[in-house]
């Protein structure tokens, strides 16, 4: 004996305009879910002095070397940011420890200057390789 | 109606698969404070965030204050100019410090000793002004160096022989980290990371669920970016790294390292260049790793090993020696993956 089905229930349109949306919904979560919500822009270095941010480049815009000089407790750092790069050049400071860091280029990475209490961190771009949530040492 | 109320449902439906993935969508807060000669970095998600970081970041600040030897007004330094022989009061909470800093010294039979800060401020590495100082001057120092020179006078007094003064250097970030640790704990965090320039205290896992992923640098590449010896895997716990690299100068075309050896005044040649002791979260254990850190830095291989098998205290060890060996004690071994590219010949203690 053979069901017929009423004719109410016959997928139509509508219906396959709701199952798109719960798809596209499905794989927009999954794509928040698997990118870390996704917070990855083009590779920045955020330059802070005694923890306030005060200057920010975009190290994905630049097409050659561009030299920026900051001063905070008595320090002037010489920075030199690159397309896809930043590192302390010069600094006048006692310990020279943002000078021996050398060139960051990944986000995630600082130059860290004590004296100064100055922070270049690169934000965005791609994650790093070895993907480390911090490093000791 | 009866499509749209379908419709309705299957967008309520994505929402709560969206919720689903709450802890992934949760954001790390953070905070940055430059205190105790260093810049911290704190990290934390769940519980009362916020607030967590504030009451950290003030006590971080607190304990600065309290522990420097190069701020005039801080108990350590009240301590430090006290007439030789008077006994000073310096509260409950610096006694106790002082108390577990000079056990410390009597299990590490002198390797750990926080009376070197006349010998390291010969070398102007308190100070920021290096320089070699001559065998005699020293001599002269190291003669009010040694545990025995300080003397814990009733509940809450402490005094110092004629000569001696203390730096907590060596101590003082690995009890802040036992401090913001409980902060966080009191206030319900879920997942954090504090690292207080090289003291590491982290809970709960990244937010994916897994061990957060820990990067112990190598020290022979110190000037670069992700070059590490390996890398630990540890949900909660406290990892805490020294390290001749760290802070040195030279001279001469000789390079000279912060790690004072008690026993002659100079940088420890103790053929290590990185310990790394990890220990479980317990707060408390982060003042026992930093502490530890130095002084088997001092020992080197052998002393550290017969130290860490001997049972005394409950933590691991990650050794880098200077002839290229990169030795990890078995507690932690399953959760260490060594870098083969750092070209250290790995080896598993037991």
């Amino acid at each position: 004996m053979r069901m017929k089905s009423s004719p109410k229930l016959r997928p139509n349109g509508w219906d396959g305009l709701a199952a798109a949306v719960v798809l596209v919904l499905a794989v927009a979560c999954a794509a928040l879910v698997w990118t870390g919500g996704g917070q990855s822009g083009p590779l920045t270095a955020v330059v802070s002095a005694d923890g306030e941010t005060v200057d920010q480049v975009v190290l994905a815009d630049l097409t050659e070397p561009e030299e920026r000089t900051y001063t905070a407790n008595g320090c002037t750092l010489r920075v030199t940011f690159g397309p896809g790069s930043a590192q302390v050049t010069a600094s006048d400071c006692p310990t020279q420890d943002c000078v021996h860091t050398g060139k960051i280029t990944r986000g995630g990475q600082s130059i860290v200057c004590l004296p100064a209490r100055i922070v270049i961190q690169l934000e965005g771009g791609p994650a790093a390789d070895s993907g480390v949530d911090l490093v000791i040492g | 109606m009866r499509r749209f109320g379908a419709l309705l449902a299957a967008l309520l439906l994505a929402g709560s698969l969206t919720a689903c993935g709450g802890a992934a969508a949760q954001e790390m807060q953070t905070a940055q404070v430059f205190a105790m000669d260093t810049v911290m970095g704190l990290q934390a998600t769940g519980g009362e965030t916020a607030e967590a970081l504030a009451a950290a970041e003030d006590e971080i600040y607190r304990l600065d204050e309290e522990l420097s030897r190069t701020r005039e007004d801080s108990a350590v330094s009240q301590l430090n100019r006290a007439e030789a022989g008077t006994s000073v009061e310096v509260g409950a909470e610096l006694y106790d410090l002082i108390a577990r800093a000079l056990a410390f010294s009597q299990a590490t039979d002198g390797a750990f000793d926080i009376t070197l800060a006349p010998v390291s401020s010969a070398w102007g590495f308190t100070e920021d002004a290096y320089r070699v100082p001559a065998q005699e001057e020293l001599a002269g120092l190291l003669a009010h160096v040694g545990s025995e020179h300080v003397h814990l006078d009733g509940a809450s007094a402490v005094s110092l022989d004629q000569g001696t003064q203390i730096d907590l250097g060596a101590i003082a970030k690995g009890y802040a980290s036992d401090a913001v640790a409980a902060i966080y704990q009191e206030h319900g965090i879920t997942h954090g990371i504090v690292d207080l320039g090289g003291n590491t205290w982290v809970c709960g896992g990244n937010l994916k669920g897994e061990p957060w992923r820990i990067g112990v640098q190598d020290p022979a590449r110190a000037g670069e970016a992700e070059a590490y010896t390996g890398i630990l895997r540890m949900g909660d716990g406290f990892a805490v790294t020294s390290g001749g690299y760290q802070r040195y100068f030279e001279e001469n075309g000789k390079t000279y390292h912060h790690i004072i050896d008690p026993a002659t005044g100079h940088p420890a040649e103790s053929g290590l260049t990185s310990v790394t002791v990890v220990a479980d979260g317990t707060v408390g254990n982060g003042t026992m790793c930093d502490a530890l850190s130095t002084a088997l830095f001092v020992m080197g291989e052998e002393r550290a090993l017969d130290f860490w098998r001997s049972g005394v205290y409950d933590f691991d060890l990650i050794l880098v020696t200077e002839d290229g060996r990169l030795l990890v004690t078995d507690g932690i071994a399953d959760r260490f993956q060594p870098d083969e590219t750092a070209g250290y010949a790995y080896e598993v203690i037991s």
